[in-house]
């Protein structure tokens, strides 16, 4: 059993004085009041556009993309990197082109994916699909292949089969490097599916919303949305940490 | 009375055993000419400096090293791949860290055929021998470095082998932690009766637990001398008798050429 212990109210310290900052600020005047929107009319659009619904839309529309790009590049990350890992033919082939793949940053494949698979939502999913795929090949890649020798001669000691070997000591030594894959996924995955908005043909979505906001000099919607962003990433962000706590108890016991 | 003494059987006989490893491409020999017979149940000790190769020797016995000339053989047979019948405890306890202790002791009967009560009555057995009861579920992250030994050790018998081979499995540990452990080693091993090759670089562990104390040379390593130590087990400690032999093999060890 777990006890329930108080949260740890620490981390609000500076974004709550942030605020209160902002709100100082944004009190000085009309010409401040433009770029630094009152809190009260940041949180009175933020019920504006929940009553519309077009906040709740485009943040569904985002996390929907995200949640989806991040499953299916993980997917294939996981799966690749452990071909990598684990058959050298498949290493000898792919691990250069996935080298070289690796250092043009994702925005450079903008102007090709938009000429390839259109500016509509197949392109940013798979924008978003690729910036989780590109940590998760990479960190699982590693995690296999480091596995200890001495862990691996407790195998041979004890005749381990190649799929017990793989099972019980390769798997769960590269766990922990295919976690910090997934959470780097994640980040990147929620980055790379706000920045999509912004590249390709607007759609539904929090990157869009901001968009729009700026072109209506809406800077409170503006605000509310990199709020939104912000608890988010932040949100998915912890619950990763919290599965990989679980599965890695073994880390973390004292 | 407690002292058994060893079978006359020769258990593992090792003849002219030779190995090199390759460095720059060039051979370095580790080990030359070995000869050494082993008796069913006798304690081994084996000392010497580092490079001497006696972790070679164990690793040759064990299995997981290969590609040597002259033989080893346990009970006739010849030795080429790791096998049950010999257990191997290294100096770090080598546990598999997302393993609980038992799971970790479970992990060596893996590949044995036995039904399943039997083997977690084995392993419930072999952590109680080594003093881990209570702590089964712990994972090795929250067990000192002796607990983490006497695991390791549980690990290497729970197989139930014909040999157990030690590789400095007390070096790590604290003065006080390795007296109680070479206590705990003795008692377990006059319980069980196995033959037991431990390689060290504690002199008084080697005279104090050992039948024989094998002294080996470097470069390449070889066996200078075989030491008897014909007392009863379990011993004292403090006896002169073993103070004398120390003495012996500690001034045979330091007079040697460099």
């Amino acid at each position: 059993m777990r006890t329930l212990r108080l949260p740890d109210l620490r981390g609000l310290v500076l974004p709550l004085a942030a605020l209160i900052a902002w709100d100082v600020v944004a009190h000085q005047g009309t010409a401040h009041a433009y770029v630094f929107v009152p809190l009260e009319q940041v949180a009175a659009s933020a019920w504006e556009s929940l009553q519309s619904g077009d906040l709740l839309n485009g943040w569904l529309a985002s996390l929907v993309r995200t949640a989806t790009g991040f499953v299916i590049g993980a997917a294939l990350g996981i799966t690749l990197g452990a071909v990598m890992a684990t058959w050298r033919v498949a290493d000898m082939l792919i691990n250069p082109v996935y080298q070289a793949l690796r250092q043009v940053p994702l925005l450079g494949f903008i102007p090709l994916i938009s000429l390839w698979f259109g500016n509509e939502e197949p392109s940013k999913l798979l924008v978003v699909s690729l910036a989780a795929f590109y940590p998760t090949v990479l960190n699982t890649y590693e995690g296999l292949r480091g596995a200890q020798d001495r862990h691996i001669e407790v195998g041979r000691l004890f005749l381990a089969t190649r799929w017990q070997a793989f099972r019980h000591i390769i798997l769960p030594g590269a766990l922990p490097a295919v976690f910090t894959g997934l959470m780097q996924a994640t980040a990147f995955a929620w980055l790379s599916s706000i920045g999509s908005e912004l590249f390709f043909d607007p759609g539904p979505g929090l990157g869009n919303l901001m968009l729009n906001g700026q072109a209506a000099f809406r800077m409170d919607v503006v605000l509310l949305c990199v709020i939104l962003i912000g608890v988010t990433g932040y949100l998915s962000n912890t619950a990763i940490t919290l599965i990989a706590g679980r599965v890695l108890r073994w880390r973390n016991v004292r | 009375m407690a002292f058994e003494p060893a079978g006359t059987t020769t258990k593992l006989a090792i003849t002219g055993l030779a190995k090199n490893y390759i460095i720059d491409r060039k051979p370095l020999r580790v080990l030359e000419n070995i000869n050494l017979e082993v008796a069913d149940g006798e304690f081994i000790s084996v000392v010497g400096r580092s490079g001497c190769g006696k972790s070679t020797l164990l690793r040759l016995i064990s299995g997981l090293e290969n590609g040597y000339s002259g033989e080893i053989r346990l009970d006739g047979e010849i030795i080429h791949a790791p096998s049950l019948d010999r257990g191997l405890v290294f100096q770090d306890p080598s546990l598999l860290p997302w393993m609980t202790v038992r799971e970790n002791v479970a992990f060596a009967l893996s590949n044995v055929r036995i039904a399943k009560a039997e083997k977690t009555e084995r392993v419930a057995e072999l952590i109680d021998l080594v003093g881990l009861k209570g702590f089964e579920t712990a994972f090795p992250k929250e067990l000192s470095g002796g607990m983490a030994q006497r695991a390791a050790i549980a690990r290497a018998l729970v197989t139930q082998p014909k040999v157990l081979l030690l590789d400095e499995p007390l070096g790590a540990l604290d003065a006080l932690t390795r007296v109680r452990l070479q206590n705990e080693l003795q008692r377990i091993w006059l319980k069980h009766k196995m033959t037991v090759i431990m390689v060290t670089h504690d002199v008084e562990e080697a005279v104090y637990l050992g039948d024989r104390v094998v002294i080996m040379d470097p470069n390449p390593g070889r066996i200078r001398r075989v030491v008897d130590v014909p007392h009863p087990h379990p011993r004292d400690r403090t006896s002169p008798a073993l103070h004398t032999i120390r003495d012996q093999v500690l001034a045979d060890l330091t007079l040697g050429k460099i």
